[in-house]
């Protein structure tokens, strides 16, 4: 199609806003890391983080947990993805839609109902001492001990939707004559799933994996709620406090970027896909035959199913109950219950500001993807200009750079004497905000109005311009409500997860009346009083609020919102 | 290198009948065609003699061997896909070394039919080569290498020349049948196209709605079909409904009134005795009629030339006869155009080339 020179303009247009408010964050970040306060160049301050013991400790640990999150989410996402794809069973679609429930639980909220129910006077030791099996005097500190595996597990359930639903995705878009060629050269069964199903799914597997594994590299909100200090995101969190003259934050950041790239760099080039022949296992020649297991076998597989899926739920249940709670200690569960919290989060002064706040930030944001979103897809997918595959890439980079990298990024890049100290206008941080959320969640958007575009034949909007009406009004009249439902979905799940933001919030708002409500809910949980109750209620509110969203989006897009998160 | 025997096989997919109490045997060497329209059930019927799937009941045996209940792996049938299924993940020797390395063929020897077998198919020195750089041509040669590297014992063909250009199919074609005959392979080839099942088979069955219509030589089956369906499906026919009429003093033919007149040709099969009174139709292939004389038979159709369309190596009329019956002819190495111009026609055509079917 001819491109006009409007679209010519949009194009740069675009091109400039990835250039300033993508790009250069993270160089601003970079120079930050090389640069002293004096202007010279230096490697000391990245050196410096290898050599000093607490900053290496902290980056060896976010490896680990990274990495044991990752292996946690394949133990538990490749076995079932493998069942749903492959076999019936009773509850077979409710439960793989309840797969998918984890997403849209915070698990930075989780983690306050996992405090309440594994701390020292928490639900699992008042059961162990109730039953005899502890001295009630000398509690044992689950999470004083291994901070780490509590922080694991929250990542494990929080995480493990993304690899199930691109594996499932690469089981399903497997062709079967590829397995039953196999078989008919003599392989069996299990042997075929080594030899031919495990390397075409490779590639799947390593997508959900990288994600899996970036994101629980720079999960900044578990371990803040664990009060766990020794991890690269939480230390550079803390260091923001002296960001002026002081190098080494962003010798941090620099050091988790680089190894964040690195890993994506090492997967794409390990599982590319031409590695696997183009395409992975390809576009399904023929329909699967589902398996019908026997009733026995089947319900052992919807058990499955459902512990993983209460399991996951099992720390926001702690949340609600929390909340529910009119004095919750020493007990397996609350002595006596109350709505009181949930109406004093809605009356407390900073909890009202913070949802307001929030909703301010999130719906602007998301107006602001939606313009970009729209803009961007249909440049990639309709038109021929130069540049579309970067601007392609580009909106889908923000996947792979950690929110704490960017958030960090802005401040940077906003600082006193800098270009872009306007953005901070006062010290209101709305502007970045905005940016810094919409940035974040531009790739949902994106996928979401480019498989709308795609699906919608080009020729429909030829002929509504065939029968005089002008690009715009074709567009207008024709594209745009065909892909709306798309576009809703988007839209829906951008906003969520801006409601929902941690890293950006936390280093962004800094004074009590920019709070959005995840800091909100972090500053409430370090006060005294009923804090953490008034903290837990409102978290309970944002999951509902979540929940009712996402289930909005996932009606309008069906079946394609796995898509999404691949 | 065995018979194949399928007796009573029945396969229902939810509520619909994909297979009905269908039953062939197939001789040991032969190159035998399962040709019907989409959704007959033919590919449904080859998977079940690969073992993909288990029928609902019935049973098929290879040689004495009841295989019905054996699984894929071990039925010992080589296969080539519609969508090839050649794995992208692995290049084009260890795609076709695979189903040897199953059987656990020595490495060495491995290499060596490796090579020979692509260079039967002319690929030679493209076994490094990636799935995915290979033209379709050449990928259609690999699956060919790869299923009969193993030497199977049965030899099923699943549309492979569907994704094929024309001048290719043609080709590969003449290949198949050749590398068939050299290894002695009882092969079955399920196609949709006509021309290949009687260009190649040495047998076929026409299928329809999961049921096997008429199994016989492509001669037979073109010449003789049994029923409408089979007369429509393998080539262009007319059928003329008609009233079966007196007994034709000739051994085995019969007259049949239309509205063309009476005309004389023979029934469908042996198990079919028109009588007298019987609605019937008649089928006649365009290139049967002809506008010459033709001795020893009565059948004449006079028309004038409706329309008349130019093929090169022929042409097809289509004429206008008495009582509104239209006819399609057509005339090979034509020397000049007849013009619609009205002028009666005379066309002929033998009792051998006139079917009468049930109607």
């Amino acid at each position: 199609m001819k491109a006009g020179n409007g679209l010519k303009a949009l194009n740069a247009g675009l091109l400039a806003f990835f250039a300033i408010f993508f790009v250069l964050p993270i160089l601003t970040t970079v120079k930050g890391a090389f640069f002293g306060p004096d202007g010279s160049f230096s490697m000391e301050f990245v050196l410096e983080v290898f050599a000093n013991p607490i900053y290496g400790e902290g980056l060896w640990n976010s490896l680990w947990l990274a990495a044991w999150s990752t292996v946690g989410c394949l133990v538990v996402a490749l076995p079932l993805s493998l069942i749903y794809v492959r076999c019936d069973y009773p509850g077979r679609t409710i439960l793989n839609t309840l797969m998918l429930l984890p997403m849209v639980l915070p698990p930075f909220v989780g983690a306050i109902g996992v405090k309440a129910m594994l701390g020292t006077t928490g639900s699992l030791n008042s059961l162990l001492s109730g039953l005899g099996l502890m001295d009630s005097s000398q509690p044992i500190d689950w999470l004083g001990h291994s901070q780490m595996l509590g922080i694991v597990i929250m990542n494990v359930l929080h995480l493990y939707p993304i690899l199930y639903l691109n594996v499932a995705a690469a089981l399903g878009n497997l062709d079967p004559t590829l397995e039953e060629a196999a078989a008919n050269l003599g392989c069996p069964p299990l042997k075929q799933f080594f030899r031919i199903t495990i390397p075409l799914i490779m590639p799947g597997v390593f997508s959900g994996g990288t994600i899996t594994f970036i994101w629980a590299f720079t999960e900044l909100g578990v371990p803040l709620v664990f009060e766990y200090d020794r991890v690269t995101s939480v230390q550079i969190f803390n260091s923001l406090r002296d960001l002026s003259g002081n190098p080494f934050p962003y010798a941090l950041v620099v050091v988790m970027l680089t190894c964040t790239a690195l890993f994506f760099g090492l997967s794409k080039l390990l599982f590319n896909p031409s590695a696997t022949g183009g395409g992975g296992g390809g576009r399904a020649s023929m329909g699967r035959e589902i398996k019908k297991l026997p009733a026995s076998t089947g319900t052992l597989c919807a058990l499955g199913f459902l512990s993983v899926i209460m399991l996951a739920v099992l720390p926001h249940a702690g949340v609600v109950l929390l909340s529910l709670a009119r004095d919750w200690y020493g007990s397996v569960l609350p002595a006596d219950f109350t709505m009181a919290h949930f109406q004093g989060a809605l009356g407390h002064e900073l909890t009202l500001r913070a949802v307001s706040n929030s909703l301010k930030y999130a719906s602007l944001a998301t107006f602001l993807d939606l313009v970009i979103g729209i803009g961007i897809a249909y440049i990639v997918v309709r038109t021929r200009l130069p540049g579309r595959q970067f601007l392609d890439a580009m909106s889908m980079m923000p996947l792979a750079v950690p929110g704490l990298v960017m958030a960090f990024g802005y401040l940077a890049m906003s600082r006193e004497g800098g270009w872009f100290h306007w953005l901070r206008i006062g010290e209101d941080p709305v502007v970045l905000l905005i940016i810094a959320y919409s940035i974040r969640r531009l790739p949902y958007v994106v996928r979401a109005a480019s498989a709308g575009l795609q699906q919608v034949s080009p020729a429909l909007e030829e002929a509504a311009q065939n029968l005089g009406a002008t690009p715009m009004r074709a567009l207008q009249r024709i594209t745009l409500p065909l892909v709306a439902p798309n576009l809703i979905a988007g839209g829906l799940l951008a906003f969520s997860f801006a409601m929902l933001e941690v890293s950006d919030s936390m280093v962004l708002a800094e004074q009590t009346r920019h709070y959005p409500i995840t800091k909100a809910i972090y500053s409430l949980m370090a006060s005294l009083g009923n804090g953490p109750s008034l903290a837990a209620a409102l978290g309970v509110w944002a999951m509902i609020f979540l929940g009712v969203t996402m289930a909005g989006a996932s009606i309008l897009l069906g079946k394609r919102l796995g898509t999404l998160f691949r | 290198m065995v018979s194949i025997s399928i007796l009573n096989l029945t396969k229902r997919f939810a509520r619909q009948t994909v297979l009905n109490q269908v039953s062939l045997e197939i001789e040991q060497g032969e190159l035998f065609f399962l040709l019907g329209p989409s959704g007959c059930g033919k590919t449904t019927l080859l998977r079940h003699i690969a073992g993909f799937y288990e029928p609902d009941s019935g049973q098929i045996f290879f040689g004495p061997h009841d295989v019905t209940n054996v699984p894929p792996h071990e039925r010992h049938t080589g296969m080539m896909f519609q969508s090839y299924a050649l794995w992208p993940h692995l290049n084009v020797n260890e795609n076709v070394a695979f189903g040897l390395e199953e059987r656990s063929v020595p490495k060495s020897e491995i290499d060596h039919m490796v090579r020979d077998a692509l260079e039967m198919v002319q690929l030679d020195g493209l076994g490094k080569r990636r799935i995915a750089q290979l033209s379709g041509g050449q990928q259609q040669r690999v699956a060919l290498a790869r299923a009969l590297v193993i030497r199977p014992q049965v030899f099923l063909l699943d549309e492979p020349l569907s994704n094929l250009d024309a001048k290719l199919r043609l080709e590969m074609r003449s290949e198949i049948r050749r590398l068939c005959k050299q290894f002695g392979l009882t092969g079955i080839y399920v196609t949709h196209d006509r021309e290949e099942a009687l260009a190649m088979g040495d047998r076929l069955a026409v299928m329809d709605g999961g049921k096997i219509m008429q199994v016989g030589s492509p001669m037979e089956v073109y010449r003789h079909p049994a029923n409408q369906m089979v007369a429509e499906f393998m080539g262009e026919t007319n059928l003329i409904p008609g009233t079966v009429g007196r007994p034709c003093s000739r051994e085995g033919l019969h007259d049949v009134e239309t509205a063309a007149g009476v005309i004389r040709g023979r029934p469908s099969g042996d198990d079919f005795i028109p009588v007298q009174g019987q609605q019937v139709l008649l089928s006649i292939r365009p290139e049967a009629l002809t506008f010459g004389l033709v001795g020893d038979t009565p059948n004449r159709f006079f028309g004038h030339v409706a329309s008349a369309t130019y093929l090169g190596s022929t042409v097809q009329y289509q004429m206008e006869c008495a009582g509104g019956v239209t006819l399609k002819m057509s005339e090979l190495n034509p020397m000049f155009l007849r013009e619609p111009d009205g002028e009666q026609l005379r066309m002929m055509v033998s009792t051998r080339d006139v079917v009468i079917l049930r109607r």
